[in-house]
């Protein structure tokens, strides 16, 4: 038996840190999402434990949640950077899965630096190429990506536009946009420190900025959008909920909290300037007191209201539906469809963020563009079935006219009658 | 037929397929520390949806002693969904069937999570036999007598270990089998056996000898 478990052994050619192996796919960390209780898991791997039918709960500290966070496209870029070979044998494998599934996870190859270099009102991807040559000559911190086999264009690309990504930070550095919250600056000193300590593979400070201060995170937070700030960069604005400084996006559900992993890597990684960050927040925190909202009191807040439970038979809820900007899952209250995306997942928008006009592609992938013209979903003649404790959804091929939905799952048969009488369940 | 419009719908999108190299992680993983866990999982057949568990039972209650082994079933959605685990071996426990082996407990129903594994909830298996919840039983006599005579309860659960959970009488059948093949007595093989604690080369050494 023991020789029989031996052979299932991977022939790994890369190691990887125990810290960026997924809780649930045991494997390295693909397209990484951190929840608000600050865990990570792969894309999937949140996916598939999220429930369709209510509140999801994080696969380790079963803290709830509703929303679908976006990947954190920082970690993505990291673990790609530090382990290419094991992160390119997890990309084939997850494309081989969802080509064979027909439903596609974010590609981040072509609009990478997009989603945050657009924001910035910095280069377009067009422009990617073009500072190719320019800025790997003018910055000597990421001229490694010469190394890297010209054959593997995507993830030549990736490191293009971290590249780009890294011209965009430091000029924004350098035109001292941003109030300095430490006397660390981004260029410089630190870089070309780095490389040398560099014993994992070419990573350096200016792949784990944060957001708002551009300075190496220092008790990193990631918000619902996929966004990482340091703890003490996040604005909180009491009764409000906390919005992302950069893409605008709501973050629900209460003050997030820091993603240990990522902080102790940091501290592992870049001990010293990790220190001195440490010791200028603290400074910082002591002269101006501030006052972080403990979490209760934001747990209430407006959008958590929003979000009734299954079982109120006022609720319209549409099962194992998901609102593609804020992630909202399954969505609650009205429903909006894309009417022109062709994409077989769909793109949906709850109410609310149908109303505020987001202009994000979705969340799968989906070629969505605002010109796209929406539908309020109304109801859908189905029948839920329970069969060996699954729940099997069967959709007629009729019409979506207003038809009662038929609950035969004994677990929700207690408000089963309700439900057929009074609540319409939207789908 | 209609499946657009739906991102996360969930239940035809959910992978409905075992996480196959998952699976084979958690056995290797699991193979590391068998000496200090004492926890074994070992795929049924090439199947590895069928595998089978064993737990030592913990010190200083009536499973001292014992090895107990439990049948594993992966369900389809695995590790989504929960592993179906019972009792191969007979124990006599408020929380474990008497009859089916059927183990009540929360983690391998609703309170799953899929950052478990099949190691994690073995723990869990063996932490519920050192603390027994007869108030949420799953065999409704021994959770009485658990609570009503708990001398007895004690005594039953120990002799049910020595009966079914001890190393000799795994496979013993076997074990007896095989000697008889080799020329000796069945009673003989047998008592010599016991005689030995169950080891087959001590039996086959004083068969010999004897």
């Amino acid at each position: 038996m023991e020789d029989q478990t031996l052979k299932y052994e991977f022939d790994e050619s890369e190691e990887f840190s125990e810290a960026f192996v997924c809780c649930v796919c045991l494997d390295l960390l693909y397209k990484p999402i951190v929840l608000s209780c600050g865990h990570i898991s792969c894309f999937w791997c949140v996916h598939n434990s999220m429930n369709g039918l209510s509140e999801s709960h994080c696969p380790i500290c079963r803290n709830p949640y509703y929303h679908f966070p976006t990947v954190c496209q920082m970690l993505h870029f990291l673990l790609l950077k530090m382990y290419p070979v094991a992160y390119k044998r997890r990309e084939n494998q997850i494309l081989e899965e969802e080509k064979r599934r027909g439903f596609f996870s974010p590609q981040f190859e072509a609009e990478a630096c997009g989603s945050q270099a657009k924001v910035d009102n910095h280069g377009s991807s067009s422009c990617c190429t073009t500072m190719d040559l320019d800025s790997s000559s003018c910055l000597e911190p990421f001229s490694t990506t010469k190394e890297e086999p010209p054959a593997q264009m995507e993830e030549l690309g990736s490191v293009i536009q971290r590249q780009l990504e890294g011209t965009i930070i430091s000029e924004q550095a350098s035109e001292g946009k941003k109030d300095a919250m430490g006397t660390l600056s981004v260029e410089g000193e630190n870089l070309p420190g780095n490389e040398q300590k560099g014993q994992d593979k070419k990573i350096s400070i200016a792949d784990l900025l944060c957001m708002a201060c551009k300075q190496l995170l220092f008790h990193p937070i990631v918000l619902n959008c996929g966004h990482v700030y340091c703890e003490s960069c996040i604005v909180s604005i009491a009764d409000e909920m906390l919005r992302c400084q950069v893409c605008q996006s709501p973050h629900p559900r209460g003050f997030p909290k820091v993603c240990l992993e990522l902080d102790n890597f940091l501290k592992e990684q870049f001990p010293e300037e990790y220190a001195q960050r440490r010791d200028v927040v603290q400074l910082k925190t002591v002269e101006v007191e501030r006052e972080i909202p403990p979490n209760c009191s934001r747990d209430n807040s407006k959008q958590g209201e929003k979000l009734p439970c299954l079982s109120d038979p006022q609720s319209k809820v549409h099962i194992g539906v998901g609102c593609d900007f804020c992630g909202m899952f399954p969505i609650m209250g009205e429903r909006y469809r894309c009417k022109d995306c062709v994409e077989k997942i769909g793109f949906d928008l709850c109410g609310d963020c149908y109303n505020t006009r987001s202009k994000l592609p979705g969340r799968f992938n989906q070629q969505h563009t605002p010109e796209h013209g929406f539908e309020l979903v109304r109801c859908r003649n189905m029948i839920l079935r329970l069969v060996n404790g699954q729940l099997e959804t069967t959709i007629s091929d009729e019409s979506f006219e207003n038809s009662e939905v038929i609950f035969l799952d004994p677990i929700l048969s207690d408000d089963g009658e309700e439900n057929q009488n009074d609540s319409e369940f939207l789908f | 037929m209609s499946q657009r419009g739906e991102w996360g719908f969930s239940f035809p999108v959910r992978l409905k397929m075992i996480d196959f190299a998952r699976v084979q992680k958690e056995l290797q993983e699991c193979s590391k520390d068998v000496e200090e866990s004492g926890i074994k999982v070992s795929p049924k057949s090439d199947n590895l949806a069928l595998l089978i568990g064993s737990i030592p039972g913990p010190i200083g209650t009536p499973y001292e002693g014992g090895t107990f082994q439990i049948d594993i079933t992966l369900p389809d959605g695995y590790p989504f969904e929960p592993p179906k685990m019972q009792f191969a071996t007979k124990v006599w426990h408020p929380n474990v069937s008497s009859q089916s082996g059927a183990i009540c407990l929360d983690i391998l129903k609703d309170q799953w999570s899929p950052a478990l594994t099949l190691k994690t909830a073995l723990v869990s298996v063996q932490a519920l036999l050192s603390a027994p919840q007869p108030d949420d039983p799953q065999d409704a006599v021994v959770a009485k007598q658990y609570l009503q005579d708990h001398h007895t309860f004690v005594g039953t659960a120990r002799y049910w270990t020595e009966t079914f959970a001890k190393a000799s009488s795994l496979g013993v059948e076997e074990k007896v089998q095989k000697l008889v093949e080799m020329g000796f007595p069945e009673d003989q093989v047998k008592s010599t056996l016991e005689a030995v604690g169950g080891d087959e080369n001590l039996a086959l050494e004083k068969l010999c000898s004897g």
